[in-house]
């Protein structure tokens, strides 16, 4: 009985409290990336040390002036839609989109054009975090896409706006991991 | 809107600073501490920018408040 009592005030929370316990969701999960991402961080100085195979400087500085502006048109995305802008939303989502289209892209030519291996200790730490971090750039696309068809459909409003959000802090997170990945392997020595 | 949107004006233009100072450090400095610890600092500001303006941490210490 006492648990039953318990139990009732979460069901009737109000929306401010569901939304706490979804922030707070959010940033656990991002807290695990954070040890997955730093891991493969830590695996690279411990491989190489602050040695590094040559590669690409302008595409390196380029796909990451790209994903930080990314990060500005999301943040704006989000701005929009918290003050009912819907329009405006929905168009810097879209331009998140493919500012993210492109960041990919430029991963995949700088892989199609490095001269090291996969099977060298350089190779093997630029590839994984790397293709981790494609991974999830990609992953963060697919929602953002889903969140814009959303967002043509006038789903989301400043009484509305945790999805949005919510997708839109991923992908913050994926470019503060890049602020981390971008000087590690095209900056150091 | 028009506060908001100043404040990722200016975050981005700080972003754009500090990527550029990283990028300096990495081609133009030749002591390795030195070049270490500017990239560093600059990549960690980096970071505590859109952490804290992008990615709103401080509502995590503000529950009752919506957005």
């Amino acid at each position: 009985m006492a648990l039953a009592t318990a139990h009732q005030p979460a069901a009737h929370a109000p929306a401010h409290n569901h939304l706490a316990i979804n922030r707070a969701g959010l940033w656990l999960f991002f807290f695990s990336e954070t040890i997955l991402f730093g891991l493969l961080l830590s695996a690279r100085f411990y491989l190489e040390g602050i040695h590094r195979e040559e590669l690409d400087q302008l595409l390196g500085l380029g796909i990451t002036i790209v994903l930080l502006l990314s990060s500005v048109t999301a943040y704006t995305a989000e701005t929009a839609i918290e003050h009912d802008n819907k329009k405006v939303g929905s168009w810097y989502l879209f331009f998140t989109i493919v500012l993210g289209l492109l960041f990919a892209a430029g991963v995949g030519y700088e892989w199609s054009i490095a001269h090291f291996h996969r099977n060298e200790s350089f190779g093997s730490v630029f590839f994984t975090m790397t293709g981790i971090h494609a991974t999830h750039v990609v992953t963060g696309v697919f929602m953002l896409i889903l969140v814009w068809i959303q967002a043509l459909r006038g789903r989301y409003s400043s009484k509305n706006p945790w999805a949005v959000s919510a997708v839109v802090m991923y992908w913050h997170f994926v470019d503060v991991v890049w602020v981390f990945y971008y000087p590690a392997l095209y900056l150091t020595q | 809107m028009r506060k908001p949107m100043q404040t990722g004006l200016i975050v981005a233009a700080i972003l754009a600073v500090l990527t550029v100072t990283e990028y300096l450090f990495a081609t133009h400095v030749d002591d390795d501490l030195v070049r270490v610890l500017g990239i560093t600092a600059s990549a960690v500001g980096k970071a505590g920018l859109i952490v804290y303006y992008f990615m709103h941490i401080y509502r995590l210490w503000r529950p009752q408040e919506a957005h």
